[in-house]
């Protein structure tokens, strides 16, 4: 496989997310173009990109250490050259499978999912746009040249949850969004300015930072690894920065599933495997970082807890395992998070998708606790949805339960006690969560006696590929008392960190343990909620259903203060104080002029001429005292 | 006596509208001619960019003696940087005519369009600082004539105002020309203007030099403008008619930047480097401080006023920077942000054409009638806040990056470029373009196919140079390199 290629697994979704942009606007100006020609564009470019990804995966099995395209000097300033390149390594084809494959799995459920929709092509232009993005992010040969992957999906997410723009409420948590993610975007540039000053020039792609790291003096290497990480907050939605997430559910289904579920928001956990050479070298920052992966995972579950809006529950359950990662990725096991990235990946679109569908059924319902008895009604999505149950909640041998549980397992053998802690404890809260949301929304009675929509093939089947990935993906990284070969380990070998020895009962009891927490979830959530009865009216309020009042904080705090300075800025400095000297000053010499000579007529001619005047006077002294 | 190609590019324009000036011909007549002039001229730029030689500094050389009892000279000439400003220059405006195109404007804003061009080429391209003067005072009057005739609101107040505070700045200026060119006189007998003799002036004190630095300051302190200055801007922007709001807001603004490089920095150098701090520390003030300003505008061209502020107080920081980075990415910055800058305002233009002026919240729903102009505006906007893959990000990367290299503080303090004009660009667009709210948009009218390919056009270039900035960027490095090395002496590879 020629490395060339890798630049085309980018540009292929790009180049279709430009022709499909200029179609769409040609069909709403010019001439109707059909939904089927959008979907068939559409698709076929995250396939071709996961074909074109599946032939640098078998080239790297067969040997290949790495493939690296340089097609031009990005910037070239002094001796610093930075190079537009890809690199297709071990980590960054992992990601580009995953990725690409259920990318185009979404984009076959979107083709469902959004039929008759106005902005149909709109839809997949972006959608393909966003995938191009994404690929970028994760090829760059460099961290300026993933810091445009980077930033463009962010643009793309922006887009996405404002699809409806014509409601403020969409567009507000667009922006909302986009200025979260700006404000982890200045940490990553100042992140990057620090590395670019110290090593850059000596090269900006990774092996070069790789190599000369060592060069860096350890205090600058923490605010580098910190610095970088406000980026990773920002885009992975942890603490602090987590906020925008929730509102991002804006967005249509497919785009929370493909968008902010599965992909852009585990591009913080590639970030920091990325530049595994840099927090390796600083563990104490690594610890910050499990730390925030831990409490983000504890808070957002507490507030899942409490959330009737399906998809909200979701976003928080998103933040949650994220923040699982980061507790791995934190502690210097890289491959770990990402297998937690890759499990996650499969369950969580699968969740999203199913509730998507659920959706479309109730005619666009999204609260839980307004749907009840859909078992009979929608056996199919009953039965993804249980799996994706599982295996979120940690139950074997569904995916999520080998992924958690050795991020718990690495945690403890840390010595990481409250890490650890917290991961277990949110890990039943995890279960009980999802099955409260499980057992209000597909037992108990009919809520809703409505005619249900039919859903399309082009919906279900996608469903039923991610069920088998949620059932079976963990199964490429099982623990060594059930197999000798962890598949992801093997692969992600440079990742995989300080290795861990555990022994085969060790493993049992853990695994164990986390079953059984799984299980006292699930078992509260049965008795709490699997005949809920809807008669009741549910109580909503307090401060965990108002998520802390955070934003309200945020708005208080920061948004008003600036507007308020703007205004003082604009109206009390600029127009009061700047402008009023500069006019009172032109006043006074028409004031002055009023009483010397005869001025009152402003004309422009006489101005002209004492101007000349006194210039003329002033050059004459100018010349005649200073020169000599 | 043989005509230079910079002659042919600042001249043809100034003939073109003379002769129209005196032809019957109607208002069509002249805009087409005006178009195919700008045309002509954009070509003989282009074959410039393409014949610039790398290894030279000043070339495309003319000299004539023109009042020679003084020595005063024609002398032209084109390096590195001002042929990335005049390729801009000669490229924005026929786009700009493809948008103007519609303004049922009389005659007269066409060859007030012209001459404008003709004066900021002639400025851009001078050597000789009286020749410079010329043209940089003879800019001023069609703009005077543009605003006052074709403007709104309170234009006549604003012209003046506009036209005496520049005139103010200048007159400081002008007398510091003077006094260097008895100086000079003084030390070696003979009369002259030339930029290349007055560097060679030793005799004059620090002090003297200060005052003078502050003198040529005064006048392109204004002009950008530099905070306390630029009171006069927000004023005259939203007063402007969209072509002059255009060319002052992408081009004029530009040239007080270009001075400070062309004729400050080589005569001062010491104070250049020993002021630069203060003007670092002006540039990051005024760019959060305008930014900030910006946000609770209720007039979208104020708010770009401000918003315009915000990026030359960068671009000021930039080039005081004192190293390649920062001063390559100040010269990337005024090409990008003309580019992004002008198409809002041109896209602002048939908004206002469409629907009148209104504020912000008068506006909204534009985006489901006129789709081609709402992905155009999103593009421009990307620009501006700096995006990765369009050329605004290039710009402000380097930028930190060179104040960064000055000062570790003055580089993250700047940093926060990405946060400032994304703050209010969003919330305005979603205000004005996006959201559908009471307000009547019926007479709203998409782009037209002149507009679409005027602001297309555009945006390729934005995401060309975003994506390889190396090729628009390697031949004006060298010229920066100059600068630093040979003039500065800040040493090598700064």
């Amino acid at each position: 496989m020629s490395s060339y290629f890798l630049a085309w697994i980018v540009l292929i979704p790009l180049i279709s997310a430009a022709f499909l942009g200029i179609l769409y606007l040609y069909s709403i100006t010019v001439k109707k173009i059909s939904d089927k020609v959008f979907a068939t564009i559409a698709i076929t470019a995250p396939i071709l990109s996961f074909m074109l990804g599946v032939g640098f995966f078998l080239g790297l099995k067969n040997g290949a250490s790495e493939y690296i395209y340089e097609p031009y000097i990005w910037l070239g300033v002094n001796d610093y050259i930075i190079n537009m390149g890809f690199l297709g390594d071990k980590l960054s084809i992992f990601m580009v499978l995953f990725i690409t494959f259920i990318g185009s799995l979404i984009h076959i459920y979107a083709a469902g999912y959004m039929k008759g929709d106005d902005g149909y092509g709109k839809f997949f232009s972006y959608f393909n746009l966003f995938v191009a993005s994404m690929l970028l992010l994760v090829l760059a040969n460099s961290p300026i040249i993933m810091f445009i992957g980077w930033e463009s999906v962010g643009l793309c997410s922006y887009l996405l949850i404002g699809f409806y723009f014509t409601d403020p409420l969409n567009v507000v948590a667009g922006n909302k969004a986009f200025i979260a993610n700006r404000v982890g975007d200045l940490g990553f540039l100042i992140g990057l300015v620090y590395l670019f000053f110290y090593v850059g020039k000596l090269g900006f792609d990774y092996s070069a930072l790789e190599q000369y790291i060592d060069i860096v003096p350890n205090h600058i290497l923490v605010i580098i690894g910190s610095a970088l990480f406000v980026g990773a907050m920002g885009k992975s939605a942890q603490i602090p920065l987590y906020v925008w997430l929730p509102d991002a559910m804006a967005g249509p289904t497919p785009v929370s599933a493909l968008i902010h579920a599965a992909t852009m928001v585990t591009a913080g956990v590639y970030m920091v495997a990325r530049f595994h050479f840099l927090y390796d070298l600083i563990p104490n920052v690594g610890l910050f970082i499990a730390y925030i992966g831990a409490f983000s995972a504890l808070f957002a579950a507490v507030i899942a807890m409490k959330q009737s809006d399906i998809k909200k529950i979701l976003a928080y359950s998103t933040i949650s395992q994220l923040g699982y990662m980061f507790i791995a990725v934190g502690l210097g096991a890289y491959s770990t998070g990402l297998f937690h990235v890759f499990t996650h990946a499969f369950f969580k679109a699968l969740l999203f998708m199913g509730a998507g569908a659920i959706i479309i059924a109730l005619h666009h319902e999204q609260n839980i606790f307004k749907m009840g008895g859909l078992r009979k009604r929608l056996p199919l999505i009953y039965i993804v949805m249980l799996v994706a149950n599982l295996a979120i909640s940690g139950i074997p041998p569904f995916a999520g339960f080998f992924s958690k549980d050795e991020i718990l397992l690495k945690a403890y053998k840390h010595h990481e006690y409250l890490i650890y802690g917290i991961g277990l404890f949110t890990a039943a809260l995890t279960a009980y969560y999802m099955f409260r949301l499980f057992f209000v929304t597909f037992e108990g009675k009919n809520y809703t006696e409505k005619k249900l929509e039919p859903l399309s093939w082009s919906m279900k089947a996608p469903l039923v590929v991610l069920a088998f990935g949620a059932a079976f993906s963990g199964f490429v990284g099982l623990p060594k008392v059930f197999s000798n070969t962890n598949l992801i380990d093997t692969w992600l070998g440079n990742w995989s960190g300080v290795s861990i020895h555990a022994e085969h009962y060790e493993e049992i009891i853990f695994m164990g343990v986390s079953v059984i927490a799984g299980l006292i979830g699930i078992a509260v959530a049965y008795v709490k909620f699997f005949k809920y009865d809807f008669s009741q009216e549910l109580k909503e309020g307090g401060i965990v259903y108002n998520k802390f009042y955070i934003d309200e904080l945020i708005d208080f705090l920061i948004v008003r203060r600036v507007r308020s300075l703007s205004t003082f800025i604009s109206v009390v400095i600029d127009d009061g104080v700047i402008d009023k000297t500069v006019m009172s000053l032109s006043n006074g010499f028409i004031n002055l002029g009023r009483r010397v000579g005869r001025m009152q007529s402003a004309n422009t001619r006489m101005y002209a001429f004492f101007m000349l005047i006194g210039l003329s006077s002033f050059s004459l002294y100018l010349i005649f005292k200073l020169g000599q | 006596m043989d005509i230079g190609l910079l002659s042919f590019i600042i001249f043809l324009p100034l003939v073109i509208a003379f002769i129209l000036m005196v032809l019957p011909f109607g208002m069509k007549m002249t805009r087409n001619i005006a178009f195919v002039t700008t045309i002509v001229v954009f070509l003989l730029s282009l074959s410039i960019f393409f014949r610039f030689r790398l290894a030279d500094y000043m070339q495309f050389r003319e000299f004539h003696p023109w009042i020679t009892t003084y020595g005063i000279y024609y002398s032209l000439g084109v390096d590195g940087f001002s042929m990335i400003i005049l390729m801009l220059t000669t490229t924005l405006i026929p786009l700009g005519y493809l948008f103007l195109w519609k303004t049922k404007k009389s005659k007269g804003y066409w060859i007030s369009m012209l001459m404008i061009q003709a004066g900021v080429t002639g400025a851009l391209l001078s050597l000789d600082l009286i020749l410079f003067y010329f043209f940089w005072e003879s800019m001023l009057l069609p703009v005077f004539m543009i605003i006052g005739i074709y403007g709104t609101g309170n234009r006549i107040f604003s012209t003046l105002k506009i036209t005496i505070y520049t005139i103010m700045g200048s007159l400081f200026m002008f007398v510091s020309i003077l006094y260097l060119g008895v100086q000079f006189y003084n030390e070696f007998g003979v009369w002259s203007f030339q930029l290349s003799d007055l560097v060679q002036i030793t005799t004059m004190s620090r002090t003297q030099e200060t005052l003078l630095f502050f003198g040529f300051m005064a006048a392109f302190a204004i002009k950008i403008p530099i905070f306390p200055f630029h009171t006069w801007l927000m004023q005259t922007y939203s007063n402007s008619p969209t072509g002059g709001v255009f060319i002052l807001s992408s081009i004029m603004a530009k040239l007080g930047i270009y001075g400070i490089v062309r004729f400050v920095l080589p005569l001062f150098p010491h104070q250049y480097v020993e002021f630069a701090p203060y003007f670092v520390g002006l540039g990051i003030f005024g760019l959060i401080y305008f930014g900030i300003a910006a946000l609770m505008q209720q007039n979208i061209k104020r708010m770009f006023a401000y918003s315009s502020a915000s990026h030359l107080a960068f671009i000021t920081a930039g080039i005081f920077s004192l190293n390649a980075y920062g001063m390559t990415g100040a010269a990337f910055l005024i090409v990008a942000h003309a580019m992004a800058t002008g198409g809002l305002f041109l896209l602002t233009g048939t908004i206002e054409y469409d629907l009148g002026i209104r504020s912000i919240s008068g506006l909204g729903g534009i985006a489901k009638k006129a789709p081609l102009l709402t992905v155009a505006f999103a593009l421009m906007l990307l620009s501006i806040v700096g995006l990765p893959g369009t050329n605004g990000f290039v710009s402000e990367f380097l930028i930190v990056l060179g104040l960064f290299k000055y000062n570790h503080f003055a580089g993250i303090i700047s940093a926060t470029t990405v946060l400032v004009a994304a703050s209010f660009m969003f919330w305005m667009f979603q205000r004005a373009i996006l959201v559908r709210t009471d307000n009547d948009v019926s007479k709203m009218k998409d782009l037209d196919i002149k507009e679409v390919v005027g602001i297309f056009g555009l945006a390729l270039v934005i995401i060309a140079m975003g994506l390889y900035p190396h090729w628009f960027l390697y031949k004006i490095e060298p010229t920066i390199q100059h600068y630093l090395i040979d003039i500065l002496k800040v040493g090598v590879g700064s």
